[in-house]
Formats: C-alpha cells, structure tokens, sequence
C-alpha cells in the first residue's frame, strides 16, 4: 500500500487527536501527516492515497484552513486519487448541520475526480440534517466527541480497517 | 466557494482586491478607534462593532449601486456605509454628531450611518423596522417599473420582530425587488439565536414563503458574500421576486460599547470567532495566492491609517449643531391655500353628506395629481371601498396600481407608506391605517417612526402620507369600534393631526393634506359619515388650511371649543341654552389639534371669560388636558370661572347602548356643565 496522507489542520485539537488515532491504528511509517494550512498543490498531489480531516464551524462551514485551500483544490484534477473523510460534528448540539463540512469538503473533491472512499453508516448516530450524508451513509466518518466521545476508538479503528481494504 | 462564480482569490483583478482591501483596512481601523471617543469624552457613546461581517458587508456596499438602488442599512453596518461610498470623515461625524453629519446633523444616535442623498436610508433604533420601508420603497420600484434593487440589512435577532415577518410576506406576496440581507452573528445583544427561534439559520423560517429565494453565505469570507450577493440581485433582476442572504458572521467584540461580552462568552468562544478574523484570512488569501505582497499591503495600511488621522481631525474641527435649531424640521411647511385662506367659504349649493365629500375629495385629488396612491385593508373592491365605502369607485376609476388593498397587517400598511414615499417627493400616499381607528395600534411601532423621519434626516427625507381613520363611536360598537385616539396620537411631535365634523371641512382638511409634504393623521367621525346634520354644501374647490379653527356659532357668555361628534352635541346644546337659559355660546371647531390654533381660543376665551371643552374621548389625559393647560397658562386674568371639560369617563366604551350612553358624552351632559358654568 502506498503511503497515505492525513491532510489536516496543526492547530486544531480535536481534529489532531483523530488524525493521531487513525495514524497509530495504520502504523507510522504508513502515513504522513500534512497540515492544511501550509500544504501546497505538489505536496497534496504527491499522494495518491490521502485522509483529510475536517471539523464543522459554525452552522456548517469549512474551517478557514480548509477553506482557504480550496481555491487550490478547485484547480486541481484528483482522477485516480483515492480520499478518505473524516469530519468532527456535534449531533446534539447543533443538529441542524451535523457533518457539514465534511460534506462541503466531500464535494469539492468528487467535483475535481477524486474517488472517495471510507463511506460508514449513519446508523447510530442521531441528528436532524446533515451535508454529509449520501443515501444512507456518511461520505467519510462521522466523530462527535461532545455526544459519543467514547465511541472515537472503536469508530476509527473500525474505519482504518475499511479504508486499509479501499486503498489498495 | 465555487470556481465558476465570478470572484475568485486567483482570478479577481487585482485592483478590485486593493480596492476592497483598502475598505476592510479602512473600516477596521474606525470600527476599533470609535470607542477611544466615547473614552476620551468626545462622543459616539452608542458604538456596534462590526468586526466579523467584514465580508458581508464589503459585498452589500460594493452590490449597492446609488444610482437606482436604495440602502436600508442598520446600526452594525459601518463597513456597509463606507463600501457603498461614505468617507471616512462622513462616518467620523455621524460618530461624534456633529452638524456636518449627512445622515442628520448628529440628531439621530451614533453609529446610524446614512446618506440620504444618496438613497443610503437613515433608519431607526428600532430593530429591524426598517424591512417594512425598504418593502415601500420597492413597491415603488415595482410601480414605476424604475430599474434598481431595494436592499434591507439587519441582525438576525431582529427577525424575530413581527414587523419583519409582515414585510417579508409582502415582499414575497407583490413580489417586490427586496434584497433581505441578515446578518448573523449569533446573539442579540446578550442573547443567543437559540432564545430566539427553533432554526439556528433564520432565513429558513421563511422558506414557505412563495416567490422568495433564500441563500446562505459566509458573510466572514468576501468571496463568498461577494458571489451570493451578485447572485441575489441577478434574481431579483430576472425572477422579479425578493432574497433573502443570511450570512453567517461573527461577533468579534461585544454588542456595543455598553455591553461586556465576557460576562457571558466564554474564552474558547471568543477565541474561536477571533480565529476567524474576516480581515485576517483575507489577508492571509491575498499573501498565499501572491496576489500581494506583505510590503505592498503594509503600504495601503499605513496610507489608510493617515486617511484616519486626516478625518479624525476635520471631525474635532467640525462644528456641533446648535441648540437653536432644535425647532427646525419638525414638519414641513404644509399647502397653503390661496383662495380659502381662512377655511371657510359662502357656497350655497345643496348639502353633500361627508361620506361623499371625502369619496369626491379623494377622487378629485387623484385626477388632479397622478403621483397619488390609497390602500388599506378592504378599500379597493369594484363595487365596496372600505368597511364604510369611503373609497367606492376609487379603485375602477384609477385602477389597481394606485388603489388597492393591503393585508390584515396595520404596521405593514403604515411602514410600506413610509418606505413608499422614499421614491420620489412627488408621491402622495393615503394610508387607511386600520379598519377602524380602535385597529391602528399595532401600526404604532411605524407610525412612531414616521413622525420621527423628517426632524432626524435634517429635513431630507419627508413622508408625505395621510393616514385616514374611521374613529369615535355612537354607533353601539363597543370597545373595538368606538375609539377615538387622537389624545394619544397628538402626543407625538413630526404629525399634523385634524378631526373634521362637517362635510365641508372634511373635504378641505383633506385636499390640504393630499397637496402637502408631511404626515398628516386624518380622524374621521365615522357615526357623522351619513348624518344629515354633518352634510353641507362643498365648494368643489374647497381647502382647509392646517391650524385654523371655525367659529360654528358666535357667542358672548361662554365658549365652547371642540372637535370631530362632539361639535355637533355642543351646537345642540348652545341652541338650547340660548332657547331656554337666554345665554348665549360661541362654539368652536377646532377642526385641526396640531396644528392648534391657539390664537383663535385666546381671542374667543378673552371674549366670553368662561371655557368648557367638550371631546369625545376620555376626560383624564384627552386632549383637552392640553387645551385646558394651555388657557389657564396663556389667559388665566381673563377667566371668570374654571376651565371645565366633558368627555367620556375613565373606561372602555360599552357595546350595551345603556352603558355607551353613561360613557360618552352627550347633549345633556354638555348642557349641565355649560350651565353650571355659567353660574359663576
């Protein structure tokens, strides 16, 4: 399998702890953490295998460092590259926009070619809409550390297990 | 963001981004100076912050276009102003209030920017009341099918407003060219949108709403504001229907300097909304894209700083209004009348009832200027004009453009007359404000506002509408048909406020407010509508100039004045005192409150000594309170006996004719406080 990127932002806590989970559970020399605010076209398209994390902010918008890669991203054609989501939400708290963006991130991607992998269930979770929802999935994997913190290490391990399958 | 709108970080020129840069710059470095002068005791002690919708309201300044558009904006909005065209040094004197102030010459409250010559609206304190003029206003556009948006801008607490909700429904409804711009940043003061309505996104209570668009955006990210507002006015432009864009913001600092938002942000909060400084990513986008250079930028920093230093000190040097001009702009100077200077006249044809003289007054005065409009709730019917047919044939005659109805929504009828009559000063609205008068009170809230816009724009903006009422009662209506509220309405400085009691001076009084500018609050006695004791000849031509009262009947020993039912109760009552008492009674009709006339109940009160005014409404705090303090204040050496006063009792009006009789007054009552007085 060829190394895998978790794209994601430095800053953040919650969103590093899952990148951190999720790097542990494919072992280390699997993956390469990038930070979003700084990546660049070429690094980004070095990979063919990328993971990019994502939180909602606010009533469900791109955190800036996300957003303000994606005029890039918009540019960029991801035929042939494999990506996995995982987005941070709070389905209590903020029902109304659960997931957004990892939706948001999740169509931008498609747009440019890219071949998204990871989809979970939607079971289990509970909330009122959501941008990333397709059918009856999730377009990647869904974290609330507010409402089911302790769901987090069977989620991501259940998840790396999947995606160790999809990247290949 | 999407590639393929029209602003782009990679593709946008690069002198729009400059230009857009230098307003952010701009903005920002007022928006955190203002408060240093509420510090140093200079002034701008209402301040709101707008740090966090830097991008939404770059992009509604840079949308609006002066030319054909009008600009609501409300009290946030200090990057709005400046990117549709205000100067730094137009901001800093609004802030100050000082008398170069273009809003109003530093009368209306700091941080309400306007430029009403522009179109650039001076709107209220009133959260969100001016939906219902921008509504107005493009009704109006519709009307004279003028191209150009009308563009409303406000909090998103302020939705929570019912006014909100009615203009929002008219637009939707007359399908109107309104652009809704909510600004969201999640609190209303101290409150959080969560106490304020079940949708965290607020615009989406509206989506019901036929004929309406509705469309999110990052109000934080100037691309985003910048492509959904163009997108909005593109869809109101080709669908000819209104939008709302709720643009999602953050409040960096408090609601306004009068606020502590640390009492009830906590740290994570406040530092997760300064992570999302609009100003800084766009910033951080113009360095990432090379767009710019950090010295390039650094440069247009430092210049916007010395165009600060430059407006801040022509703001110090500024002069402040001057406490003698406190009187100006209360009302416009109204028609005068040129042939009927007096308000009376020796026509001699046959009687009109005042029902028609009303129904041919309105006619004629809509024949005479096309510029005239009327709506209410039921007036414009083929065959019916209103509950009492006031307006019958109006709408046959001068079709549904200028007469039609309005729906059950007082305030949306007075607040759309409002914002109608920002179009053009030639417009002449006619307003039934309620059904009945008992009705009008929650078109309070506009009616308020109303008489508060000519005194606060300095004379730049006059409403010119007649609201007309159907008042009073006698006619076994109860509580909710038989007010009569001109003792509160009288209350309020920037309204002329008349009560006719005859035909003929019905129809005077209103081509007199059909042919000024102002605000006029029309009372009629709806129980004299069809009595033949009110019908009298009308000169067809006839006007009643404002503040000129009408001796009905000359008197020596006592003087009653008066107005609208009661005029006709005094006049009964004099005849039986001169019959059978052989005393005799002038009685005057005031015929308009504001303006009084006060020189006429001087010289009459000097004449006869002794004073009873007679009201239909309520004794305590009626409008004779004001008649009464003002003769024992001006000609109290003059006076032989107290000034006494009838009208009804300190109650609502009963529906049982028994208990109507014991509230209102009445001949007999009239009769017994003129003849106690004449006693004296």
């Amino acid at each position: 399998m060829q190394k895998i990127a978790i794209v994601y932002s430095f800053n953040t806590m919650k969103t590093s702890k899952i990148a951190k989970r999720i790097s542990d559970a494919f072992g280390k020399n699997a993956v390469e953490m990038v930070n979003v605010e700084d990546v660049t076209p070429k690094q980004f398209l070095k990979f063919d295998n990328l993971i990019c994390g994502t939180a909602t902010w606010f009533d469900g918008e791109l955190p800036n460092h996300w957003d303000e890669f994606v005029p890039e991203l918009e540019d960029m054609d991801l035929s042939g590259k494999k990506v996995a989501l995982f987005g941070l939400g709070d389905q209590k708290g903020y029902p109304e926009n659960f997931l957004d963006g990892m939706g948001i991130l999740g169509d931008i991607l498609e747009a440019q070619g890219a071949t998204m992998v990871g989809f979970t269930s939607t079971e289990g979770y509970t909330f009122e809409s959501s941008g990333a929802e397709r059918g009856d999935q999730f377009i990647g994997l869904g974290i609330d550390f507010e409402t089911q913190g302790s769901k987090n290490k069977e989620r991501v391990n259940g998840w790396v297990e999947k995606l160790k399958l999809e990247f290949q | 963001m999407k590639k393929d709108r029209k602003y782009n970080i990679k593709t946008t020129d690069k002198k729009t981004l400059e230009k857009w840069f230098r307003l952010m710059t701009l903005g920002r470095l007022l928006d955190e100076r203002a408060p240093n002068y509420l510090k140093q005791a200079i002034g701008w002690s209402y301040h709101a912050p707008y740090a966090g919708h830097d991008g939404i309201q770059l992009a509604i300044g840079q949308v609006f276009d002066r030319e054909t558009d009008h600009l609501f904006p409300y009290y946030r909005d200090m990057l709005t102003t400046l990117s549709a065209g205000l100067t730094a040094e137009e901001i800093i004197y609004n802030g100050i209030s000082k008398d170069l102030d273009v809003a109003g010459g530093g009368r209306h409250m700091s941080n309400h920017f306007a430029k009403p010559e522009w179109n650039i609206h001076n709107v209220s304190s009133s959260t969100g009341n001016h939906t219902l003029h921008a509504v107005g206003v493009g009704r109006a556009l519709k009307k004279y099918k003028t191209p150009g948006i009308s563009i409303c801008s406000q909090g998103e607490s302020s939705v929570s407003e019912g006014y909100v909700y009615e203009a929002i429904n008219g637009a939707s409804n007359e399908k109107l060219p309104v652009l809704f711009v909510i600004q969201d940043n999640g609190y209303g003061i101290s409150v959080p949108k969560k106490d304020q309505t079940a949708r965290r996104k607020v615009a989406d209570n509206f989506a019901g709403f036929k004929n309406l668009r509705i469309i999110h955006c990052n109000g934080k990210d100037v691309f985003d504001s910048m492509n959904s507002l163009v997108e909005a006015r593109k869809h109101i432009e080709e669908k000819e229907e209104p939008v709302i864009v709720q643009a999602n913001c953050v409040r960096i600092h408090s609601h306004s300097n009068s606020d502590a938002h640390e009492l009830y942000r906590d740290d994570f909060e406040l530092n997760y909304v300064r992570e999302y400084d609009p100003l800084a990513k766009f910033r951080r986008l113009l360095l990432r894209y090379e767009r710019f250079t950090d010295e390039e930028l650094t440069v247009i920093e430092e210049e916007m700083k010395q165009v600060v230093k430059i407006a801040h000190k022509a703001g110090m040097a500024a002069p402040d209004p001057s406490p003698d001009s406190i009187h100006d702009y209360v009302l416009p100077e109204p028609y005068v009348p040129e042939k009927y200077t007096d308000g009376t006249h020796q026509f001699e044809g046959n009687p009109m009832k005042l029902i028609q003289a009303l129904n041919e007054t309105l006619k004629a005065e809509f024949r005479h200027n096309p510029d005239t409009y009327i709506w209410g709730q039921d007036v414009a019917h083929k065959e019916k004009g209103g509950i009492f047919n006031v307006t019958k044939g109006m709408q046959k005659e001068f079709g549904k453009e200028r007469v039609f109805n309005a729906p059950i929504a007082e305030d949306y009828i007075v607040g759309t007359a409002n914002g109608m009559s920002r179009f053009n000063d030639k417009i002449r609205i006619v307003a039934e404000g309620a059904e009945f008068a008992d009705y009008f009170w929650p078109a309070m809230e506009a009616f308020v506002e109303t008489t508060h816009e000519y005194w606060r724009t300095k004379g730049q903006f006059s409403p010119n509408i007649t609201i007309r009422l159907a008042s009073g009662g006698y006619i076994g209506g109860g509580l909710y048909h038989s007010q009569t509220i001109e003792g509160t309405i009288a209350t309020f400085p920037g309204v002329r406020v008349v009560y006719p009691s005859f035909a003929d001076d019905a129809a005077g009084l209103l081509r007199t407010c059909l042919r000024s500018r102002g605000l006029n609050f029309y009372m009629e006695p709806k129980a004299l509508y069809n009595a033949p004791k009110a019908a009298t000849p009308v000169p067809d031509d006839f006007e009643v100039p404002f503040g000129k009262a009408r001796i009905r009947r000359e008197g020596e020993d006592l003087s009653m004045i008066t107005y609208g039912n009661t005029s006709h109760l005094c006049l009964e009552a004099a005849q039986k005192i001169s019959e059978e008492d052989g005393a005799s009674v002038e009685v005057m009709d005031l015929r308009s409150l504001i303006p009084l006339d006060k020189e006429a109940i001087l010289a009459s009160v000097k004449k006869t000594g002794k004073v009873l005014i007679v009201h239909e409404d309520k004794v305590f705090s009626g409008f004779g309170a004001e008649l009464a303090a003002l003769i024992t204040d001006e000609a109290f050496e003059y006076l032989d006996g107290p000034v006494k006063r009838v009208g009804s009792t300190f109650t609502p009006v009963g529906f049982n004719r028994i208990l109507e009789a014991a509230i209102l007054p009445d001949t007999e009552k009239i009769l017994t406080a003129a003849r106690d007085l004449l006693q004296y």
